[in-house]
């Protein structure tokens, strides 16, 4: 992030360069990807279960595929964090107004009582 | 919190279930470590720098509640008590989200306090601050205690590790995150552990509904139970004043006054365990959108937890009746019958998240309590940031450590549900009757608010011993916490307002946002794109959510 940036209190300004780095790091990072993502691993791993083994799968629900049924939902559920996360990216502007405020409030000694 | 002999509940975890539990706590820890090098002040570590989007503090808001205590205490108490649950969240939760989105999110937000006890602080003054501190201090590291221990026993009982070990390993492993990351990874790991514990809780709800013939099997099969009255498949029948034979025991009044309005309105509104999730918003909309946002999940959540607390009635009904199960193993024991290896895992997963989730929201609210509030205003003011940065980390350690002291506390009582409501009639009923009242009400003294808020914790305490000493003063320990409650607010209402008929009020000049009517807070300053979108407006989503608390009782009257 923005290491170097001038210490004046009140107005500190962001290279476009530095903008753009911060905008990537914080939407690869993005919570949305995560959950996707394990949700994803789940999803695959619980669906290979219900294939494997499909007589362990039914013996104690009563002849329901809830492996089959549990691991499809997760790899559907994996897609739509994704789909979110694409279609509603975290604004540009939001990222380097929440960064600068930051540099703002460092600069002018957050962390005393008013 | 009792559960059976260990073995009764014991899963057969594979391989492949293992790997789904490591994976996921691999993950948590990539969070905590991704966190950690966004915290660079204070402000980051104890509220995330104030930067979090409304779905993601709306999320945490809802789950940082869903601990070990809610999880099983509420399957508990459906499998006990039946659909008379579901008053402790549409009564009890949502109402109370909605109030706080709408109503006092403004106050505090815009008085930009950091937590809970420095409204009080602002509003007050000291000697109430100090109060207010210590007690939020004491009862949080007692009340994380108290959910290590849960978590110890279902691991336990579940896994078969031993107790200790179960505590040592889940605390360590919280004190890792949170040191790291910060309020960002406890709140990054809530929203995970949201997901988690839903995709672990529907396919356990599915196949118990399948097993006992659907909704209308289950009706049956209730009533077909021993012990099981037609009652517990309503909410309020029975509950007529002098009339009284629902399963809590308490009238319609009592519910609504003493669970509904004190009760929770006083730990959704003032436990800083929750508004800390709020405080971390971006800004003033997010932060009114999160406790409103999280209502609609929260009136979900007892289809998959109350839901399965009736179908172990249903099922198990018998093994609850002769001892061999008590009513907390209701989940574990579903989960024992009825999933396989792979959804087993997940489910699994989502419990042991859910535990460490309540015990890393306790900590991060602790930490930041005791930092900004004893150490830096009391102890040792005026320090640079990174002093105090580095305080949060220790007191973070310390007050984990001091928690795992709680825990083997809390194993030397029996029933520790009880206690947990206890607590809360002691210290959140009346914390919340002096911060309304302070709201409303500007003549309201700060030694009002003082003595008021000390009145209001000795009431609850006095009825609660009465209690002890004689059982039959009240229908059900869960009916001594609402009268309990109700007498702390009257406590809190009268006391502040003989105080202040005789003691000086604050200028006006300094209640200017503290204040219903005093100055005017700016709700819409530091708007950013995308919150002027109709969906996001804080009152149509309050007044859907409470449209929505109308019609989910209808079908259980």
């Amino acid at each position: 992030m923005s290491e170097n940036s001038p210490e004046t209190p009140g107005r500190i300004s962001l290279s476009q360069e530095q903008k753009d780095e911060l905008v990537r790091h914080t939407r690869r990072t993005d919570l949305r990807r995560i959950i996707g993502g394990l949700f994803l691993v789940y999803g695959v791993v619980v669906t290979l279960m219900g294939v494997l083994d499909p007589a362990a799968d039914t013996a104690p629900t009563g002849g329901i595929h809830i492996n089959l049924w549990a691991g499809a939902s997760m790899i559907v559920a994996a897609g739509l964090f994704f789909l979110w996360d694409r279609l509603a990216p975290v604004p540009a502007e939001d990222i380097v107004a929440s960064a600068e405020a930051e540099e703002i409030k460092k600069a002018e000694g957050e962390g005393k009582l008013d | 919190m009792t559960l059976a002999d260990a073995s009764s509940i014991r899963l057969s975890l594979t391989w492949v279930d293992y790997l789904l539990l490591i994976i996921y706590f691999a993950t948590v820890l990539g969070i905590g470590i991704m966190a950690k090098r966004r915290v660079k002040t204070s402000m980051d570590f104890f509220l995330s720098g104030r930067s979090m989007p409304a779905w993601i503090t709306g999320l945490a808001f809802v789950s940082a509640n869903l601990g070990a205590t809610e999880i099983l205490g509420m399957a508990a108490n459906g499998a006990q008590i039946g659909m008379s649950t579901l008053h402790y969240y549409i009564v009890g939760a949502v109402p109370a989200m909605v109030f706080l989105g709408l109503v006092m999110m403004p106050f505090y937000y815009g008085s930009k306090v950091r937590s809970v006890p420095q409204f009080m602080l602002k509003r007050f003054g000291k000697p109430a601050h100090v109060v207010n501190s210590i007690a939020f201090a004491v009862s949080n590291v007692l009340i994380a205690g108290i959910n290590l221990y849960a978590m110890s026993i279902v691991i336990e009982a579940m896994l078969g590790w031993p107790e200790w070990i179960a505590i040592i390993v889940s605390a360590g492993f919280v004190l890792l995150y949170i040191t790291i990351g910060g309020l960002s990874s406890a709140i990054y790991n809530e929203v995970m552990q949201f997901f988690v514990i839903v995709a672990g809780l529907v396919p356990l709800t599915v196949v118990g509904l399948h097993r006992v013939g659907g909704w209308g099997g289950l009706k049956e099969a209730l009533l077909n139970t021993e012990g099981v009255s037609r009652l517990q498949l309503s909410t309020w029948q029975g509950t007529g004043i002098g009339d009284v034979t629902n399963p809590i025991g308490a009238n319609w009044l009592a519910i609504v006054l003493g669970l509904g309005f004190v009760l929770s309105f006083g730990y959704w509104t003032t436990n800083f365990t929750e508004v800390q999730r709020a405080f971390s918003a971006k800004n003033m909309s997010a932060a009114r959108r999160t406790p409103l946002i999280g209502a609609f999940p929260k009136l979900f959540i007892p289809f998959i937890v109350v839901v399965p607390g009736l179908i172990a009635a249903a099922t198990v009904g018998n093994q609850f009746a002769d001892g061999t199960l008590t009513y907390n193993d209701a989940i574990p024991k579903l989960i024992q019958m009825y999933l396989p290896s792979g959804v087993l895992g997940v489910a699994v997963t989502g419990l042991m998240a859910s535990f460490m989730a309540g015990m890393a929201a306790n900590v991060s609210s602790f930490n930041t309590v005791f930092t900004y509030d004893i150490w830096q205003e009391y102890i040792k003011p005026n320090m640079p940031d990174a002093h105090y940065l580095r305080t949060g980390r220790w007191v973070t350690a310390i007050g984990v450590v001091v928690g795992i002291g709680a825990a083997f506390l809390a194993s030397q009582f029996g029933n520790i549900m009880t206690y947990m409501q206890t607590l809360f009639s002691f210290f959140n009923a009346p914390l919340f009757g002096v911060f309304i009242l302070g709201l409303l009400w500007k003549r309201m003294t700060p030694a009002a608010g003082l003595w008021g808020y000390i009145a209001g914790i000795i009431a609850p305490t006095v009825v609660w011993i009465a209690y002890l000493r004689d059982e039959s003063l009240f229908g059900s320990a869960t009916a001594e916490t609402m009268y309990g409650a109700i007498y702390s607010f009257l406590a809190v209402m009268v006391v502040s307002v003989a105080v202040t008929l005789f003691t000086k009020p604050k200028p006006l000049a300094e209640l200017k946002g503290l204040v219903y009517g005093v100055g005017t807070i700016d709700v819409k300053g530091d708007v950013v794109a995308g919150d002027a979108a109709w969906y996001r407006s804080p009152a149509l989503l309050g007044t859907v959510a409470l449209a929505l608390c109308v019609v989910l009782y209808l079908p259980f009257l």
